[in-house]
């Protein structure tokens, strides 16, 4: 017993000491939805267990980013939804440290579902970079400082999407990486993150597509994974040129993951492919054909696939083998991706409830449901030994 | 209502700031106006701005009008750098307990000719917060507000007063010539007819009703825009033409009853795909008016006015949101020709299977424009009127 507190205390100091992790970007570091930090909590609801908690003045389905400690929000608001709002806060204390807003340039036509503050924005050290559905792109400094701006409508006005733009722009090194894959002038670009000028745009298909580009450094170069209507493209980061195409790689909603050198695709459930320097390396060593989700992208962890689907399953496969562990369904339909940490991997439906349950095990082990009672779209972020789940209306941080 | 300071506290702040930052003058800060309205495309001049918006925020209260009003001519790249130095500011003032000019910034949000409507919306949002008196005393003056969000706050406004018999209330007609959503038009119809009132939604957002359409034309998914044929800039209502597949067709007249003035193509013209259909709509102006052509559709548009392309989208059954699609152009006096090009892809899906538009000649807010109406086998008729198809009476 005493060594087990002994062991529990120092747990808790490291965790207390050790610098908060940044979740960067859309499914966090490297969009692998994992976390590695420790100590992460378990149980909670409105009241209990949360640290912090602070209002937001309208929806979104983005997800929060941490970075140096700082929590980066977006929302949208107003009767036609054109109102653009990027919120900072402390992910220490909460405090709300700015709030800037932009009008939007683009047509804010969309599902009733989404919202123009669907994609989620990337943030470093040195702050954060905002894309809205409406192709309003901004990049704020951790003060508030407008650094630059782009009306991506306005630069390429035959942009359009009527059911709303999600996918997320990511940070490459020095370059944003900006998918803007649509019906009309569709693209991929890489902006410089000091001006936002243009690096490289590359045509994509003309198709609405609402997948997050990946990054991955390979012999020495940085690639762009990009899945969409034909396959996955693999584009130079420095300048745009085409790589290789995977056509067994297409996707339209769901985010595969990188886990080493591992593709994992959502391709009609989730399908791993071993990638070489110049692409995948073989036919697919593994296939989790009830792995498949609507709306969130499946979550790679301690040697499981897991998925929680639109309707309200929560699924897990063997990650080698792609044999189904377990598929429960549960209260309510997710659209928020799972995400783990410390053993555990969260999934939070729509109505605002997180089932927790430990990972790595091939039974469906349920160690909470925790209730916040408010809307959940987005998928949380995990960083300095906490959750941050954004509801329709409240950032709330869970955790100590 | 301005807060109170403590004349101690506030004149440490003010000492703290002054040995804390060196004021931007008048003349940088209209420099650095100048540099973010000197925004445009792709990012230019996006390295002078940044410093450019820090030094507008900077210069706190005094930089806040001004920057607002720059919105005024600002494109809308430019408009939001503005926007969102304003808002810096009104943010940090408030951070800082003071208040802005309570009879200033009014005079502002009350003169619509005074600068951009979003800017007067923000400037009407930081007075409100300041003083929650607000909405009472300025909202009866925006009825007619060409800020959208101003003018449907001040109808709902009047609406409620209205509903409970207060006195001074604007009046349900009123109310609904100034209305411009669909929601808000609805609500007012409602009370309307309660009180024995007729109101037309159709009329009251101009729809063309009246139609000569002639199709179907070839299209293809990806081409649509730029397979192009004679009805779109030159429309002759005694022609006929090579249509689909070598069939001659000739414009048949149309007409919609749809109180949002759809007009169904599959039923029209036929359940097709690959194809394409083009309605004429003739539309007599007293004088030359500026005007916007408005159309919403699941399919793929072109938008004419008297043979000139003045708007162009290709894409398929992903909503057909009201006035999703804008084209703008000036009527002559007299007849105009207002073309909608309607096509649609080869989708099987069940939910891809509609055709159909629905179009309306408006005002930038929205609003029906005075001495427009829609020429109908002779007869002049009021946009959105709602008769029988001409040739079937």
């Amino acid at each position: 017993m005493t060594r087990y507190l002994t062991g529990s205390a120092l747990t808790l100091a490291l965790a207390l000491t050790l610098p908060a992790a940044d979740w960067p970007q859309f499914k966090g570091p490297g969009a692998s939805g994992v976390s590695e930090e420790t100590a992460l909590p378990t149980e909670w609801d409105k009241d209990k267990g949360v640290k912090w908690k602070a209002a937001l003045p309208a929806r979104g389905v983005s997800s929060p980013v941490v970075a140096a400690g700082r929590v980066y929000v977006t929302c949208s608001s107003g009767k036609r939804d054109d109102r653009l709002h990027v919120l900072c806060f402390d992910a220490a204390s909460g405090t709300r440290l700015w709030h800037r807003q932009l009008n939007a340039t683009g047509p804010t036509a969309c599902h009733p579902m989404t919202c123009m503050a669907a994609p989620t924005p990337a943030a470093d050290a040195t702050g954060v970079y905002a894309l809205f559905a409406t192709g309003d792109l901004a990049a704020f400094d951790p003060d508030g400082n407008l650094k630059w701006y782009r009306s991506l409508v306005g630069d390429y006005p035959a942009i359009t999407n009527q059911v709303g733009m999600a996918a997320s722009p990511v940070l490459a090194k020095d370059k944003l990486i900006v998918p803007m894959d649509n019906d009309g002038d569709s693209f991929l670009a890489a902006v410089d993150t000091k001006y936002g000028k243009n690096v490289w745009k590359v045509g994509r298909p003309r198709s609405i597509n609402w997948v997050t580009p990946l990054v991955r450094e390979t012999a020495g170069r940085t690639e762009v994974l990009f899945a969409g209507p034909n396959g996955l493209t693999a584009y130079d980061a420095d300048n745009g040129s085409k790589r290789w195409l995977y056509k067994e790689g297409a996707g339209a909603i769901p985010t595969g993951s990188v886990i080493g050198d591992t593709l994992f695709l959502p391709t009609g459930g989730v399908s791993a492919v071993k990638l070489g320097p110049d692409g995948p390396a073989g036919a697919p060593v593994m296939k989790a054909k009830e792995m498949a989700s609507r709306h969130g992208s499946p979550l790679v962890y301690r040697g499981r696939v897991y998925a929680a689907d639109g309707n309200g399953f929560i699924a897990a496969a063997d990650a080698k083998t792609g044999k189904t562990l377990f598929k429960e369904r549960k209260k309510a339909p997710y659209s928020a991706s799972p995400v783990g940490g410390d053993g555990k991997v969260y999934c939070v439906n729509e109505k605002g409830v997180t089932t927790v349950l430990k990972a790595g095990t091939d039974e469906f082990d349920v160690l909470a449901d925790n209730d916040l009672g408010e809307e959940v779209l987005g998928t949380p972020a995990i960083s300095g030994g906490c959750l941050f789940i954004r509801t329709d209306k409240t950032l709330f941080c869970v955790g100590r | 209502m301005h807060r109170r300071f403590r004349p101690g506290w506030a004149a440490a702040v003010a000492l703290a700031l002054a040995a804390a930052t060196a004021p931007a003058q008048d003349g940088d800060v209209a420099k650095a106006v100048a540099v973010l309205k000197g925004v445009t495309k792709e990012g230019t001049n996006n390295d002078a701005a940044g410093p450019a918006w820090k030094t507008v925020v900077d210069a706190g209260a005094p930089a806040f009008l001004p920057t607002l009003t720059a919105v005024d001519d600002a494109n809308p790249t430019a408009a939001n750098w503005l926007r969102s130095a304003a808002g810096a500011i009104a943010e940090n003032e408030k951070k800082a307990r003071r208040a802005f000019p309570g009879a200033e910034l009014e005079g502002f949000v009350l003169d619509p000719r005074g600068a951009a409507p979003s800017a007067r919306r923000l400037a009407y949002e930081v007075l409100l917060a300041q003083d929650p008196a607000t909405p009472a005393r300025l909202l009866p003056k925006l009825l007619n507000d060409p800020q959208p969000d101003l003018r449907r706050e001040a109808i709902a406004d009047q609406l409620a007063k209205v509903k409970t018999g207060a006195p001074g209330a604007a009046t349900l007609d009123e109310l609904f010539a100034f209305t411009r959503e669909k929601e808000q038009a609805e609500a007012v119809a409602k009370e309307l007819e309660i009180v024995g009132k007729k109101a037309s939604v159709t009329e009251h957002f101009a729809f063309l009703t009246q139609f000569r359409v002639v199709g179907p034309f070839l299209s293809e998914e990806g081409k649509a825009l730029t397979l192009s044929h004679p009805p779109g800039t030159a429309p002759d209502v005694a022609a006929e033409y090579t249509g689909k597949d070598d069939t001659k067709v000739k414009w048949v007249p149309q007409a919609t009853a749809d109180k949002y003035g759809k007009l169904d193509l599959n039923e029209k013209v036929g359940r097709l795909k690959n194809a394409c259909a083009y309605a004429l709509a003739v539309v007599h102006a007293e004088k030359e008016t500026a005007a916007e052509v408005r159309v919403g559709s699941p399919n793929a548009v072109q938008i004419f006015l008297n043979g000139k392309k003045l708007f162009e989208r290709e894409e398929y059954h992903h909503g057909d949101a009201m006035d999703y699609h804008v084209g703008r152009g000036v009527l002559k006096a007299g007849e105009n020709a207002v073309v909608v090009k309607v096509c649609q892809n080869n989708q099987t899906d069940s939910w891809a299977q509609r055709w159909q538009f629905q179009a309306r000649v408006c005002d930038a807010t929205g609003g029906a424009l005075p001495g427009l109406t829609q020429v109908v086998d002779g007869r002049k008729l009021p946009l959105g009127a709602i008769t029988q198809p001409e040739g079937k009476k």
